[in-house]
């Protein structure tokens, strides 16, 4: 049977899904918004990698309460780490404080195509070391990580791009990795954010509105006491927890559509935080906020 | 039409000497790949590590095709931070580890400590968190809670302490406008065990909840 000719002009719409998919991951982008990301990203992953020192033998150590037998019931069978092989303090301290250089290196834009594949790894493998330890900010930092290892982080506001420069060498065109790289961000972003939506939403809380309230007095991890005002208040109580769900469910969506991008990635830069803050999960929230700079459409998506 | 798509567009923000080298098809076919891979896998994370669970199909696909390669790279994880759900478990948690010999009557240990803030004490809350809800998990029973016992035995010289998980119950917004409830909340017990070490051998011997034993009967005398 002969398919019916196609008019001129208009593609099918199987050409227009690749042309879209090609322009989505194939279009060079420059070194900017990737190294903003960078420094943004390894200032956390620094951070929280240093909240495991003092007590670093204490979970880890060869008498720790962590013992790596014990692994085999809390993580993936394909889950692995260099730190179960390094029973003796010395040999801990060491990989820990080359873990924490090498993240150094990734904030600083050092030798990025190796540490920033380095940090993703070591990071990860101090996860999987302690998994019962993990929170919600040290997965968003993980895939930050990989992000930054697939694309070409470290040539701008670097180290690596300072010593090109000194050596005379030309600054490096648009990449197709960092728009890789950029565009995983991106998908990252709107899926964390809709997940932790659609989470919620299996909650009474979330649609009684009484879940800040929940939030605001548990006793330890609240870094802002809200108590006082939501006791004042229930429209406000309401109106916080509901603008918390409406703000993670937008910006899942708006990702995609072009024109409420830039403002959902712009609130998101301060959204993000003051969410973490109110429930308790600060470094999620700013680690969110990281994605959100990474999703802001940069200066060949604005000319296009 | 390759060339045209990776040339760099005017108005670049950074000076370029040297114009982006073109992707070739074949390089092109190769990244997609890879990258409908991977998202296929994100999708399958996603919807398999829920706090719903995932379907059979979804966690046997997951488990054969993809867990292989994204859990070793802490990528296999479904992202569901649900902050509360007003429940007792999403409360905080603390550990109370207390040496049960001479020195045990300063008081227990508190992990973490009130005065402590930040992520330090996250993971401590976590830990704490698991040690109680690993007593559901028939995998999981009495494997953390002994080991953190043990892990106190060597710093504290001793041989013999009580590991207790303490959880925050914040108070119902009702109750504390009406005067029934303190804002403060309150404390429940989650979990308790002593932890010992006898000839050479960590043993656990878990606390019942009160609640949970039975009443002495005692037989009517005649």
């Amino acid at each position: 049977m002969n398919a019916a000719p196609r008019p001129s002009g208009s593609p099918s719409l199987g050409d227009a899904i690749g042309a879209t998919w090609t322009t989505f991951w194939f279009t060079p982008v420059g070194a900017w918004p990737l190294a903003a990301v960078r420094i943004g990203g390894g200032l956390l992953a620094l951070a929280l990698w240093a909240g495991y020192a003092r007590d670093l033998e204490t979970w880890f150590g060869a008498s720790g309460m962590i013992p790596p037998g014990l692994l085999a019931a809390w993580r993936s069978p394909y889950g692995v780490s260099v730190f179960d092989f390094l029973p003796s303090s010395p040999l801990l301290w060491i990989a820990y404080l080359a873990g924490g250089l090498v993240l150094a290196c990734v904030t600083v834009g050092a030798l990025t195509p190796v540490t920033t594949v380095l940090g993703a790894l070591a990071f990860a493998s101090l996860l999987h070391r302690g998994p019962m330890l993990a929170g919600p900010a040290d997965d968003v930092v993980a895939v930050i990580l990989w992000c930054l290892a697939i694309g070409r982080s470290g040539d701008a506001l670097s180290i690596d791009g300072g010593a090109r420069s000194r050596l005379g060498r030309p600054s490096p065109a648009p990449s197709v990795r960092s728009r890789i790289a950029l565009g995983l961000l991106r998908i990252h972003a709107a899926v964390i954010a809709g997940a932790a939506a659609l989470a919620q939403l299996k909650g009474d809380v979330w649609w009684n509105g009484t879940a800040a309230w929940w939030l605001a007095a548990r006793a330890d991890s609240g870094l802002v006491d809200l108590t006082g005002l939501f006791l004042r208040s229930e429209y406000l109580l309401n109106v916080v927890t509901h603008a918390i769900v409406l703000f993670e469910a937008l910006f899942a969506a708006g990702m995609w559509i072009p024109a409420v991008r830039r403002p959902l990635a712009i609130a998101g830069l301060v959204a993000w935080p003051l969410i973490g803050i109110v429930g308790g999960e600060p470094f999620w929230g700013f680690a969110l906020a990281v994605l959100s700079l990474g999703c802001l459409p940069d200066a060949v998506e604005s000319s296009a | 039409m390759v060339g045209r798509r990776n040339r760099p567009p005017a108005g670049m923000s950074m000076p370029v000497n040297t114009p982006p080298p073109p992707v070739s098809e074949t390089r092109r076919a190769a990244v997609t790949v890879a990258l409908a891979a991977y998202l296929a896998g994100l999708a399958l994370c996603v919807a398999g590590n829920t706090s719903s669970g995932g379907s059979a199909v979804v966690r046997t696909v997951k488990a054969k095709l993809f867990s292989p390669w994204m859990a070793p790279l802490w990528l296999d994880l479904g992202y569901d931070t649900l902050l509360t759900h007003g429940r007792a478990e999403d409360g905080d948690h603390r550990l109370e580890i207390r040496r049960l010999d001479a020195l045990g009557a300063a008081g227990p240990v508190v992990l973490p400590a009130r005065s402590l803030g930040g992520e330090r004490a996250a993971r401590w809350r976590r830990l704490a968190r698991a040690v109680a809800e690993g007593e559901a998990d028939p995998d999981r029973e009495a494997l953390l809670p002994a080991a953190v016992g043990a892990g106190a035995f060597a710093p504290w010289s001793t041989r013999d302490v009580s590991v207790r998980v303490m959880r925050h119950l914040p108070p119902d917004r009702a109750d504390v406008l009406t005067g029934v409830a303190d804002a403060a909340g309150r404390d429940d017990e989650a979990y308790a065990a002593r932890v010992r070490l006898v000839a050479g051998e960590v043993q656990l011997i878990k606390s019942t909840p009160r609640e949970e034993l039975a009443p002495l009967v005692q037989e009517p005398t005649p």
